[in-house]
């Protein structure tokens, strides 16, 4: 088994026109030679295995959709090698989106008005699928997940969960060596995301296509992928598997508790609730205190005490009309996992100063 | 380690047909599931030949009163009127797209189509025909006929061949201006507008471009080369005496304005593309 992706060093500079403030600013932008460098992405390197399923991850405005678009042949690099099955994906555009599938999360690439039957079809004769390709696919998938219903319906009024899967569907359909999947479950109910989930989880499985998915939802990331990178400003700042990054998000929750009455929640006072805490049970020295709006907000390390025990003695601390539970979002695991690498690697922290 | 880059192009062997083959299935398809509107498009098709009809009416009201525009008889007129809604109607029918690239941009759907295995420009433009511009088709025909016929013209293999020629050139111009300004949306916001702008310019394709001043028909033949959708192309048949230079270079200035303008639109795809997520 070779690498199917491999990135090497790949920086990707936009030079932007500084804008100016203002109608007069507006004038002088017209005849502006005034620009700045933005890195997108910064020196990023890595190798994906055949059959592998890569969570890609990173805030928004990170270097995600940058550095898929390098990858789909759209975009190239300022500089930096790359492979993707063994081609130079930009100087090959349409060779290499033969060998790929793409599913941009809500923007359907199906064709608005067709029944998705005549969509696939296109799509057959577009990527040359040899008739036996196409019979298999077409039957895995509607063993897979029985959409031989849904083909004669335009996909203009179909649901945004049925879009979605006959988007992941095409996106298999030639037999692609890799599939970009950029938030694939976006918007939909818990019941269809499973579904969608199970879905991409059996293709790769059965197919050994390789897939790199990107998202916000950790459901999708432990659900699915083994192997975690993170992208921050650009640089890759974590390339490990998913245990590892559960030691950074798996044990935390956080209890948020609408209170009763006016509770201000200045600095002391919430450094009070700390101390009051700390009297009635020791194991919480560790809990973080915040506001969120009207919400107090406790952020539990649960190896170190349940979640149950610290809404116990909140309750008898101060009243309060509402509790939630939120999970850790993918967006603190990546603030924790930088502020974490930052203290081992100081050089990770001066790279993006502005 | 990546020892060594292929960078040089490849090429998938699909077969001469393989375009062809798509476009076919595309439009095919896209035909179809218009259809499923008839109403809509009945009433585009009405609304298209009343266009061309009151265009006709106001043209031969003009004539009622003057004999003659600049030395131009009616039949001669006729005939300009004619050849420019026949170059015109290939940019209807199969360039209509391009009036809505503006809107596929702004909201970012434009991505979706670059990551399929084939050339982006003819991808795009495939995907929609507008069957209601072979409507301006068979009504161009028929008044050229008229005007031919009335003007005595000679019916020959080397004049139908000539036709051909001047047609595909005059429409290819019409066909170049409208990438161009469909792909200023990859650089302006306001594209709509340079659109509207010089789709109105084909107004006055109609007419010959010896009515104008000098400076507009430097303009016309130049920057907005409207002049090559009717007026030089048919020198041949009405003006043989006095055909411009301009008229037997029309085939290869339509040539390159098209490879211009598709140049444009793929270079600002391709850098469109690269911005936003």
């Amino acid at each position: 088994m070779g690498s199917v992706i491999e990135l090497e060093n790949i920086t990707k500079v936009f030079r932007v026109l500084n804008r100016h403030a203002g109608l007069k600013g507006t004038f002088t932008d017209l005849f502006s030679r005034d620009y700045k460098n933005l890195v997108a992405v910064d020196h990023v390197s890595m190798s994906i295995e055949e059959g592998e399923m890569v969570g890609y991850l990173g805030p928004n405005g990170a270097g995600k959709s940058t550095t898929i678009k390098i990858m789909t042949g759209i975009l190239e690099p300022t500089e930096g090698k790359l492979l993707v099955n063994g081609r130079v994906p930009y100087a090959n555009r349409t060779l290499n989106a033969q060998n790929i599938g793409v599913v941009f999360g809500q923007r359907s690439q199906l064709w608005w008005s067709l029944p998705v039957i005549e969509s696939f079809r296109i799509l057959k004769e577009m990527y040359c699928i040899p008739d036996k390709v196409y019979k298999n696919n077409m039957e895995m998938f509607d063993e897979l997940v029985g959409v031989s219903e849904l083909y004669n319906k335009p996909v203009r009024q179909m649901s945004l969960g049925q879009r979605t899967l006959c988007d992941i569907l095409a996106a298999f359909l030639h037999d692609p060596n890799v599939v970009f999947l950029d938030e694939p479950t976006i918007g939909l109910d818990v019941s269809m995301k499973s579904k969608i989930r199970e879905l991409i989880s059996v293709l790769n499985r059965e197919k050994k296509t390789t897939v790199v998915l990107t998202t916000h939802d950790m459901g999708d990331v432990e659900a699915l992928c083994r192997r975690i990178m993170i992208i921050d400003h650009g640089k890759l700042i974590y390339d490990n598997n998913i245990q590892q990054l559960k030691q950074f998000f798996g044990s935390y929750r956080t209890l948020k508790i609408l209170p009763a009455g006016n509770v201000s929640f200045s600095e002391a006072d919430l450094a009070k609730y700390g101390r009051q805490l700390l009297v009635l049970c020791p194991e919480t020295r560790n809990v973080v205190f915040g506001s969120d709006e009207e919400w107090l907000t406790v952020l539990v390390p649960e190896d170190e005490i349940s979640l149950i025990k610290v809404l116990e003695h909140m309750q008898t601390l101060i009243p309060f009309r509402d509790v939630r539970i939120e999970e850790i979002t993918t967006e603190s695991v990546i603030r924790k996992i930088y502020e974490g690498t930052s203290d081992a690697k100081p050089t990770l922290e001066a790279g993006h100063g502005e | 380690m990546i020892s060594e880059q292929r960078e040089k192009k490849e090429k998938l062997h699909r077969g001469a047909f393989y375009y062809p083959r798509i476009y076919r299935m595309i439009i095919t398809q896209d035909i179809k599931s218009k259809m499923h509107y008839r109403a809509d498009f009945y009433i585009s098709t009405i609304g298209m030949l009343a266009t061309n009809i009151a265009g006709f009416i106001s043209f031969w009201l003009i004539f009622q009163s003057f004999p003659s525009i600049n030395g131009w008889t009616y039949y001669e007129m006729l005939f300009l009127y004619a050849f420019s809604l026949l170059a015109l109607t290939p940019v209807q029918l199969f360039f209509d797209n391009n009036w809505a690239l503006r809107f596929n941009v702004y909201s970012g759907d434009f991505v979706k189509y670059c990551f399929r295995p084939l050339n982006l420009f003819f991808y795009y433009i495939s995907e929609t025909i507008d069957i209601k511009g072979a409507g301006q088709l068979v009504f161009g025909a028929g008044t050229l006929v008229y005007a031919w016929h009335h003007l005595g013209l000679e019916v020959s293999v080397r004049s139908m061949a000539l036709l051909i020629v001047a047609l595909t050139s005059a429409s290819l111009v019409m066909i170049a201006m409208m990438n161009a300004a469909a792909a200023t949306c990859f650089w302006v916001i306001n594209s709509g507008t340079v659109m509207v702008f010089l789709f109105r310019f084909k107004d006055y394709a109609k007419y010959p471009m010896t009515i104008y001043n000098i400076g507009f028909q430097i303009v016309f033949s130049i920057l907005i080369p409207i002049g090559f959708i009717a007026y030089y192309p048919s020198l041949i048949y009405l003006r043989a005496q006095d055909v411009s230079i301009l008229t037997y270079l029309s085939p290869v200035i339509a040539v390159l304005f098209y490879y211009g303008s598709y140049k444009l639109w793929i270079r600002g795809a391709m850098k469109y593309s690269g911005t936003g997520s």
